[in-house]
């Protein structure tokens, strides 16, 4: 698919949802495997646009890319904000998990749902852009078959 | 898709219902919507989520400040969400902190 260029604003979470919906669509992602990459996609351009851009007083765009290889559906996010490697995130760990919602801290969980819902992630820094694959296998059987 | 938040209370349980799409963009007007309904002092929180198709980590966020914002003797339900909002809510560990139900009778 054409690449999806946007403004690397909160705004733009609703199109690049649109735009992964499609995609995922093409691909025949099952339906859970299609809202996880959506849900993916999302927390990652929300962290571009909140850590890379608004808390570095920059602006700039994001680019969202996904590309149908015969066994998984690739989306990769590009922006021009500081290195970032979603990877080096200290995430929740199963004892965060289980703590009660008051003593929980804020920050980790968007990462960790993008990690934990996606087949394949990659990060790599390429020309000054940061670069965010993720992949999900296609087909309807992404599931295992219960019992 | 936008998001809908309603607000209403009744007998010291304070509802909201959401509908729609819940991401980065729109959390801070279910924010302010949890901050109404803790000003009411209510005994308990019920999130009606049947018709939300989508919530991010910004959504879980709020949940977190609710239950920081009114203590741990307000409880919280949530009601009706589908199955990948409420698959988001296990995988979070939510589920310890909130009560999950199919739907709220009074």
């Amino acid at each position: 698919m054409d690449p999806l260029i946007v403004p690397g604003t909160l705004d733009s979470l609703g199109p690049i949802r649109t735009y992964v919906k499609a995609a995922a669509a093409s691909a025949d992602l099952a339906d859970d495997a299609a809202y996880a990459l959506m849900l993916a996609v999302d927390e990652l351009a929300t962290n571009t646009v909140t850590h890379g851009y608004q808390d570095s007083g920059l602006s700039g765009d994001i680019m969202v890319t996904a590309e149908m290889a015969p066994e998984e559906l690739i989306v990769t996010i590009e922006d021009t904000a500081p290195p970032y490697d979603p990877r080096a995130h200290r995430m929740p760990g199963e004892e965060d998990l289980q703590k009660p919602l008051e003593e929980r801290e804020i920050g980790g969980l968007g990462v960790f749902l993008a990690m934990g819902g996606v087949d394949r992630f990659g990060y790599e820094r390429v020309n000054d852009r940061n670069r965010v694959l993720l992949a999900m296998k296609r087909g309807k059987s992404s599931q295992p078959p219960r019992g | 898709m936008a998001l809908n938040v309603t607000l209403e209370e009744k007998d010291g349980v304070a509802k909201i219902l959401l509908e729609g799409e819940l991401d980065a963009s729109v959390a801070q007007k279910f924010k302010e919507t949890v901050e109404q309904a803790a000003a009411m002092n209510p005994t308990k929180l019920v999130l009606l989520m049947e018709k939300l198709a989508f919530m991010a980590s910004a959504g879980l966020r709020v949940l977190i400040f609710a239950k920081q914002k009114m203590g741990e003797g307000v409880s919280i339900y949530v009601v009706g969400a589908q199955g990948p909002v409420l698959k988001t809510i296990e995988m979070s560990g939510f589920h310890h902190s909130v009560y999950l139900q199919d739907t709220y009778t009074e």
